[in-house]
């Protein structure tokens, strides 16, 4: 046995943990669109207590990452932004949720 | 940070926070109201008409009000499919109740079980109404509409001991209803003042 494959061994499911969704802010942001459908900034703004520019910021890592679709339109002749977790992202997510509970399972007593 | 994101009370927070505003409690006053002064004045069918205009009511208020306040969500599909799909049942079942009745009563008189609604009609019309209560607060998963089915209950329950026309009790719980949402939506406005920059303009 390779000393990084024993060395994977005793980290468990810690390497697989997802470093994209785990920054909190990312995390609150996945969890909130987890549980809709779709919702824009406003919402989310007002959901996770989230500055708009920490929003931002953050949603553009995600959807770079390809876990946020993020729609434009018009709304009233208004600019309207709806986000939207992707089918990517929700297997992500439930990865994620899978694994982080693996993690604190294998942590002793 | 808190690692242990408890998905069942942002999924919670996400509906109830969207239905704090009253409005829905408002417009069912609106139809209970509604309802009471059309049967004072012998003219109940003017009611139903105000209920089949209550979903466009809804929908105004609430893309006037709370949708620029808290913004919009769409809920996921499966909870609206599942109630769809409950509300037709119970729709299917009035229906068939009321065929069996009418078919029952053309050939063989008013039958029995009919006579009984009929007697206790005050208790019928409470727990049809608790029921749609109940169904509100499953579909909006808002805790208070179960107070609104017990208070409905208890109080055309206790209707049938007393004495006074239905329109009464109708009246009683449209007030309670409509302070209840006043409340909440002065609440409301006063948590969630319009906000000044939006995110869409940057």
């Amino acid at each position: 046995m390779s000393p990084n494959k024993a060395n994977d061994d005793e980290l468990g499911a810690i390497p697989k943990i997802d470093k994209i969704i785990h920054e909190p802010a990312r995390l609150v942001i996945m969890a909130h669109l987890f549980v809709v459908d779709s919702a824009d900034f406003l919402f989310l703004q007002r959901q996770t207590g989230l500055t708009w520019g920490n929003i931002s910021s953050h949603v553009s890592k995600l959807e770079n990452a390809g876990y946020i679709a993020v729609e434009k339109e018009f709304i009233d002749k208004k600019p309207h932004t709806t986000l939207q977790l992707t089918k990517e992202g929700r297997a992500a997510f439930q990865e994620y949720r899978t694994n982080m509970k693996q993690v604190f399972e294998d942590l002793p007593e | 940070m808190n690692q242990k994101i408890n998905m069942k009370q942002i999924e919670r927070k996400a509906y109830t926070s969207y239905h704090e505003d009253g409005i829905l409690e408002i417009t069912v006053a609106v139809v209970v109201f509604t309802f009471a002064i059309m049967m004072m004045i012998d003219m109940p069918w003017l009611g139903g008409i105000a209920g089949a205009l209550a979903v466009s009511f809804y929908a105004g208020i609430k893309k006037l009000v709370t949708i620029p306040r808290i913004g919009y969500v769409r809920l996921p599909v499966q909870r609206a499919q599942k109630i769809t799909a409950i509300a037709l049942v119970l729709g299917i079942v009035a229906m068939v109740a009321g065929m069996f009745a009418f078919v029952q009563t053309t050939s063989s008189g008013v039958p029995d079980w009919l006579l009984f609604l009929i007697d206790y009609y005050m208790i019928t019309i409470g727990v049809a109404v608790a029921v749609l209560f109940l169904l509100g607060a499953y579909a909006f998963k808002t805790t208070r509409m179960y107070a609104y089915a017990l208070l409905t209950a208890t109080m055309f329950v206790g209707g049938y001991f007393l004495t006074y026309p239905l329109y009464y009790y109708l009246a009683a719980l449209g007030t309670i209803i409509l302070a209840a949402g006043l409340f909440m939506l002065a609440r409301f406005i006063n948590k969630y003042p319009k906000p000044t920059q939006t995110m869409d303009a940057q």
